[in-house]
């Protein structure tokens, strides 16, 4: 589903974010990506997001090329992903649902049909009550939910979350990780970039990133900390 | 096709939201607009209703020949050749009416109401004359061929006085002629004027809204889903804009109309400006709302490329 061969990342000639990097991502498989700050987590979802082209090397996601990509094709390899960034990025000029129903709307779907599962999608991450709210009275980890559902609201096949539980309390982390964790059983694929060591300690899979090269790949908590 | 009309429905639906969305200076740039619209337009109209009156002017040069009222009818009616020598010597032709001065009195009586007037006067005050209407002259410059041939009759014996008619009709052609064109000069100055402004405002939408943009191609929006908002707000602007110019058009009219009819009853006319018909109307409205779309265009494609 997502494929690494070889790839390199250069923003100037001493930026180096990838360097060199391997790796594949099967269908349905649950994964978490690590490693200190700076060391090419983010830059490594962006590129599978077509946000960010390899200067080296290939990244096929679903079978296509990224670096081929052409401008015309990035919306719609975007619509089968579910994009959770850092930064909520909601809308303020608008409600909760409105925000949730924009992919809906970008994909032509009927207001009627978007509203439907707009509001079925907040359900599924616990803020249909919130539907009407606008985002700035929401609390940080209801914003980062509402980011969650409007990912999911186009039942993506690949969902990628950069620190989706940064600056949120355990509790607020938790429910964000639990709605994360559903999607996964449904058997979409999901990679998540974090530095919570608890969440590592309980993940299936984790990529280790240092200085831009997958430093360890594995299934324990050595690979977790980067000590395998 | 269906997904296509609904996402139109929804760039329109966005468009319209912008329009009343508080703060967002939107109707004072209609009104920028409407300022630098209206004044082509109040020149459009007015050439148009000038238009037809020129048309049914002749433009042939017509020359009137009155002679002196102790010319005997004889002599009057023997100048006809020697007329006709004088026009052909110009290399030219024309038609010659001879006017008697009682068909000139009956004339007068007829269509200038001054019957009563000159019933009283108890004597024909006109002279025998003769009207020569040329062809072939309606260049401006066969003015001088028309004043050379109006002299030499004036020489001939028996003759008083030479009028050259049209030649104020000519100036008058000509006159809207030159209009025309320092009008279109005018509407194509105007127009860079209403494209610069609506470039500007949808640059400064664009840039307000640059974060729902960003989301929107996160989400899989294409360019165009993004950029039909902005094309319908710069063709509603210049819409906005054009019908606001036309009203203020027509209620200039008014009480330009009341100065125009009392100067054109002085020459017996009914002449009154009239608002553009349905189709001109129609015409300018498609301009104005083409101009912002033209506007909103080369501001979407500049500032969106800036943005990627």
């Amino acid at each position: 589903m997502i494929e690494f061969q070889h790839v390199s990342k250069q923003y100037a000639k001493d930026a180096t974010a990838l360097s060199d990097v391997t790796l594949s991502v099967a269908k349905g498989e649950l994964v978490y990506l690590s490693g200190p700050s700076g060391a090419g987590k983010s830059t490594l979802l962006k590129m599978i997001a077509a946000i960010e082209r390899p200067s080296g090397g290939t990244v096929q996601v679903n079978g296509q090329d990224i670096g081929k990509l052409k401008a015309s094709g990035l919306p719609y390899l975007r619509r089968n992903l579910g994009l959770i960034l850092q930064q909520q990025r909601l809308l303020f000029d608008r409600n909760v649902l409105a925000n949730v129903m924009l992919p809906l709307l970008v994909s032509g779907a009927t207001r009627v049909d978007a509203e439907k599962r707009a509001r079925a999608a907040l359900d599924k991450v616990g803020l249909l009550d919130k539907a009407a709210s606008q985002p700035l009275s929401l609390s940080g980890g209801e914003q980062q939910r509402v980011t969650i559902a409007r990912a999911i609201v186009n039942r993506p096949q690949i969902i990628l979350a950069d620190e989706p539980t940064a600056n949120l309390d355990r509790i607020s982390a938790g429910k964000v990780l639990d709605a994360l964790k559903a999607f996964h059983t449904v058997g979409v694929t999901c990679v998540i970039s974090t530095h919570d060591e608890q969440i590592l300690d309980n993940a299936s899979r984790v990529i280790y990133l240092k200085q831009g090269r997958a430093a360890a790949n594995g299934w324990n908590n050595d690979t977790a900390r980067g000590t395998a | 096709m269906r997904i296509w009309l609904r996402q139109h429905g929804y760039a329109l639906n966005a468009a319209l939201r912008h329009l009343f969305k508080p703060r967002s200076g939107f109707w004072l740039n209609v009104l920028v607009v409407a300022v630098a619209l209206a004044l082509p337009f109040a020149g459009l109209t007015i050439l148009e209703n000038v238009r037809p009156i020129s048309e049914q002017l002749a433009v042939e040069p017509e020359i009137s020949i009155f002679l002196s009222m102790n010319t005997p009818r004889e002599e009057a009616t023997a100048l006809a050749p020697q007329i006709r020598r004088i026009v052909q010597d110009a290399h030219g032709t024309g038609k010659l009416e001879f006017v008697s001065r009682e068909s000139a009195l009956h004339a007068l009586k007829d269509k200038s109401g001054l019957a009563d007037a000159v019933t009283a006067l108890g004597r024909n005050p006109l002279p025998d004359g003769y009207v020569l209407k040329l062809v072939g002259f309606q260049q401006a410059h066969d003015a001088t061929h028309v004043d050379m041939i109006a002299m030499q009759l004036k020489a001939l014996p028996g003759v008083e006085f030479v009028q050259v008619d049209s030649a104020w009709v000519k100036r008058l052609a000509a006159l809207l002629h030159v209009l025309r064109l320092a009008l279109l000069f005018l509407a194509i100055t105007l127009s860079v004027v209403v494209v610069t402004v609506v470039f500007n405002t949808i640059r400064l939408q664009v840039m307000s809204q640059c974060e729902e943009i960003e989301v929107s191609r996160l989400v899989g929006a294409t360019d165009a889903f993004i950029c039909r908002p902005f094309y319908y707000t710069g063709a509603l602007l210049g819409l906005g804009a054009g019908g606001i110019a036309l009203g203020v058009v027509a209620l200039m009219l008014q009480p330009l109309n009341s100065a125009v009819v009392d100067f054109a009853r002085l020459y017996a006319s009914e002449f009154r400006l009239a608002p553009l018909g349905m189709l001109a109307t129609g015409s300018l409205l498609a301009v104005s709302a083409g101009l912002g779309l033209i506007g909103s265009l080369l501001s979407v494609q500049r500032h969106l490329a800036r943005l990627s």
